[in-house]
């Protein structure tokens, strides 16, 4: 059953990504072994075997490209579990795979266990006590089979095991530091940006980042991260349990909890200042927003785009929670449109509260649906009838179904293709989202046709 | 290097086929290599039906592995947003059984969406925990306004191959008797993933045009964009010829076992010789080989210039052809044509274990052609892979200035490329294909004294064309 920001039951019709009293789903989320996935691929020294059927490793082929993993770099083994090994057991197969894992010369090997040798009851912690012995170096098991749970509860089940390797011993704070959360469990297509616009904003305060839970991160890394005197968690879909894990053991303190992510001006403004005053860097916070708002107001003048498009048109968002909490306000204060329907894909506990104080702020009743899945999405946009959708190419589909005159696609799956990593955060974020919605309102009004033909 | 360094086999496809056979060039897979698995593959064909349902019986990321191709339909195939749906189980319904909700499923399903055929797709958990899906589709039967079929796709129950054939099995089952047999119809089968292309031109809308030109009809395409109403009149067509050759060969001599519609069978239909063949083979049956030989001798004539162009710039030479396995027996059979002597490069023991009654049929046609086979072809799937393979070739082919490369251009052989990338939106097959071909040849060969892009060179192989860039 899905429910809405205050814990009311949604209106009939709505599917739920949990599928609890659904007999099916048409999910918009992949599996936890996927997010576990995406976790473990942002570490760098990290070898992935898969104690799965071959076609499991299409997910990590994904998780791969998500964290930007170079393909010739890619460090990624399977065991290819066939019926025998379901029959009989896969464990001296894992073995196998394992000792070929090893000879790539990975100083850390994570097992992830897929649902098949999970079900059948390999014994997948044993085998890897075995092989760490064997190999010289840790194998770790990662019990993240799919049906554990969607993507996010699988980025989950990674940054807590993760966290294993965290430094048991008291070690002293790094003063002035920050360990980065789930920055990947974002569906902007070029998340890393976000991050990288994250980092910038704490190196011009000068804060260090001791760790970032999970990219371009290596495991000496992650084994530092008690020593950060601050967590910053980068999405309201995941990571929440690990933040909060992290200061109840290592008495790391999360910053910005209670603020949605730093999209729009409003957004950006508090997350800005909240780290300047956390940090008593408040004089670059002002710098930096001030900055950033005069080179929003310059591009905009510059290059004119059609933001009086958007007064009081009602909206649809259709997103994750990471991007769809900060788009409301984002929407509301510097669009002037009215957000009429919210529809996420996820949202984690934690984020909730953040969606509720977001609408009552700004003074907005939408209807709100948490873990649609396709149809959900779909019956609610039919049911709601906004004038524009921000969403993915999925509800850009729904919206030539349904009629509805617009459908900006922001969100993952956007059907385009990205060289560069672009961010949705701070200040040039909101420059590239205003790109991106221009490009999307143009092509709206392209000639798909031609009334006559040339006469050359 | 020395040849016997990196050179495992170098032979007939004939004695390379008994080799394999025989266990003697073991097919050891690096685990990194990772194919689709049974349930990819089945599914990809149960998505070539309009308005079909499947219930992927499992966890969210299987269905994930399909949702792809679904979107895909509508962005690049004019098709609506269909659904692609799952049970979405978790650990309760693994230890306590997924029976229930996939009842609900079905009933939810063809309420929502209105479908012709729902099809019950399990994976690995309720594989293992014995969900029984035929008994609540049967169940569900009569309850449902749709059609159910179901099918057993554990991604661990076999290969990519499994699902294909399970699943093309599965289409024949849904198939109803033949009332007629409609005169001069043809269906072409062994497509999947849904119709072809809005935009771009692909090698099945040409045979489908081809068939026009000499008298027969089109009936359906089983399983490219076919309703499940043309699936059930499928066997009423005169005969059945194949797209991919590999894929249609099963569904083709299925189809005649059970309804007895001819299966004209022949190789891809890439080249002069083998498209004459394709067109002969179905021409015979419906007694229109008059008007296709008409056919064959006007488009041959069309295509005389770019093909002697080709002929003039390649006689004499060798070819090097790396693709596909029945691609590359068919391009083989082309160069020959062409004046060239073709050696099949890399084709791997595992492809060929897996493909052995299509490339026994092409054996027993009369084709067996030279194939080479390198350790890199062992290591396949690893980037450690492409860079030895990409070694050996340079190897193999030393200073030699007469070998021609027919195969992608992601390979740096050092010596004329001939572009076989599917991406450039051509056809291959049929007369234009054989045009289309030639005159890729033909600018491969004028082109030959041009420097290839270090730039794609150090992005595949980390080595610029002027030295090393790692």
């Amino acid at each position: 059953m899905s429910h809405d920001a205050a814990g009311r039951r949604c209106p009939e019709g709505h599917a739920s990504e949990k599928g609890g009293d659904h007999g099916c789903l048409d999910p918009y989320l992949r599996c936890a072994f996927a997010g576990a996935g995406k976790t473990l691929a942002g570490v760098l020294d990290a070898c992935l075997v898969l104690h799965s059927p071959q076609g499991c490793h299409g997910l990590i082929g994904d998780a791969l490209d998500s964290q930007r993993v170079d393909f010739s770099k890619a460090q990624v083994v399977s065991s290819k579990l066939c019926e025998t090994e379901i029959v009989y057991g896969g464990e001296e197969r894992l073995k196998e795979t394992i000792r070929e894992a090893r000879s790539y010369g990975a100083p850390y090997l994570f097992v992830m266990s897929a649902c098949g040798p999970e079900v059948v009851g390999d014994n997948i912690a044993a085998v890897c006590a075995v092989m760490t012995r064997e190999c010289g170096v840790p194998v770790v098991p990662m019990e993240c089979a799919g049906f554990r749970g969607n993507e996010h509860q699988g980025i989950d089940i990674a940054l807590e095991k993760l966290l294993d390797f965290a430094a048991h011993e008291a070690v002293p704070k790094v003063p002035r530091s920050v360990t980065l959360i789930a920055p990947h469990a974002s569906a902007n297509p070029a998340w890393p940006a976000d991050l990288a616009w994250a980092r910038w904003v704490l190196g011009e305060m000068g804060v260090t980042v001791v760790s970032v839970l999970t990219h371009k991160q290596d495991m000496q890394g992650i084994a530092r991260t008690p020593a950060a005197e601050t967590s910053l968690l980068l999405s309201h879909d995941a990571g929440a349990r690990t933040s909060e894990r992290l200061a109840e053991r290592f008495g790391v303190e999360p910053v910005c909890r209670e603020l949605p992510l730093p999209i729009g001006l409003t957004n950006t403004k508090r997350w800005v200042e909240a780290l300047g005053q956390r940090f008593g860097a408040e004089q670059v916070a002002e710098r930096i927003i001030e900055e950033g708002h005069q080179g929003v107001i310059r591009a905009i003048r510059l290059r004119g785009p059609n933001i009086e498009f958007y007064h009081r048109v009602e909206a649809a968002v259709a997103a994750d929670a990471t991007l769809g909490i900060p788009f409301l306000r984002f929407i509301t204060e510097d669009l002037e449109g009215v957000p009429s329907a919210v529809f996420l894909r996820s949202c984690s506990e934690a984020a909730r509260g953040v969606l509720a104080r977001e609408l009552e702020e700004l003074g907005l009743t939408p209807e709100v649906v948490i873990g649609a899945d396709a149809y959900g999405m779909k019956q609610g946009l039919r049911r709601t009838r906004p004038d524009c959708v921000f969403g993915s190419q999925i509800e850009w589909q729904f919206g030539q179904e349904l009629g509805i005159p617009y459908c900006f696609r922001v969100i993952s799956p956007t059907g385009r293709f990205h060289m560069t990593d672009r961010p949705y955060f701070g200040y040039d974020g909101l420059i590239n989202i205003l790109e991106i919605l221009q490009n999307e309102h143009q092509d709206r009004w392209r000639s798909r046709t031609r009334r006559y033909e040339a006469k050359w | 290097m020395d040849d016997a360094d990196y050179i495992v086999f170098d032979g007939t496809l004939a004695e390379y086929l008994r080799r394999v056979e025989a266990g003697e060039l073991v097919s050891k897979l690096q685990a990194s290599h990772a194919p689709p698995c049974k349930f990819q593959t089945a599914a990809s064909v149960i998505s070539g039906i309009n308005n079909v349902v499947p219930i992927v019986h499992g966890p969210r990321g299987c269905a994930q592995s399909l949702r792809g191709t679904r979107v895909a339909g509508c962005q690049y195939r004019g098709r609506p947003y269909e659904p692609t749906l799952c049970t979405a189980l978790d650990e309760s319904q693994v230890v306590f059984g997924g029976e229930g909700k996939l009842a609900r499923a079905i009933a939810e399903a063809d309420r929502r969406y209105h479908p012709d055929l729902i099809v019950v797709m399990s994976t690995c958990c309720p594989g293992i925990t014995g969900d029984d899906i035929e008994g609540v589709a049967e169940r569900s039967r009569g309850q449902v306004r749709a059609e159910i079929a179901t099918i057993r796709s554990e991604g661990f129950g076999g290969d990519f191959r499994s699902g294909h054939e399970d699943a093309f099995r599965l289409i024949v089952d849904l198939m109803d008797p033949p009332t007629e047999t409609i005169p001069y119809s043809v269906n072409l089968v062994g497509a999947r993933v849904g119709p072809s292309y809005t935009e771009v031109r692909e090698d099945i809308q040409e045979l489908q045009d081809m068939l026009g030109q000499f008298g027969a009809k089109l009936h359906s395409v089983i399983a490219g964009g076919c309703t499940l109403a043309e699936v059930k009149r499928a066997p009423c067509a005169a005969v059945n010829t194949s797209w991919c050759f590999d894929w249609g060969r099963r569904i083709g001599l299925l189809m005649r076992e059970r309804f007895g519609v001819p299966f004209c069978e022949s190789g891809l239909p890439y080249g002069l010789g083998a498209t004459a063949d394709w067109v002969r083979k179905i021409a015979e049956p419906l007694g229109l080989s008059a008007q296709a030989e008409d056919f064959i001798a006007r488009e041959t004539e069309r295509i005389e210039p770019d093909l002697a162009e080709a002929k003039r710039l390649l006689a004499g030479r060798r070819a090097l052809i790396e693709t596909g396995p029945m691609r590359a027996i068919a391009l083989a059979r082309m160069a020959a044509e062409l004046g060239m002597q073709a050696v099949i490069f890399n084709m791997h023991p595992y492809t060929l274990r897996e493909r052995k009654e299509a490339i026994q049929f092409l054996l027993d046609s009369g084709q067996n052609p030279r194939v080479l086979l390198t350790r890199g072809a062992f290591e396949m799937g690893s980037y450690g892979a492409s860079k030895q393979t990409q070694d050996e070739m340079e190897a193999f082919l030393g200073d030699a200035q007469d070998w021609v490369y027919f195969g992608s251009p992601l390979r740096f052989p050092g010596v004329p490329l001939v572009n076989l990338a599917t991406e450039i939106g051509q056809p291959h097959f049929g007369f234009t294909g054989v045009q289309n071909i030639a005159r890729r040849a033909a600018s491969a060969m004028r082109h030959a004294h041009r420097e290839r892009s270090g730039l794609m060179r150090q992005a595949m192989y980390g080595v610029a064309v002027h030295g090393d860039l790692f």
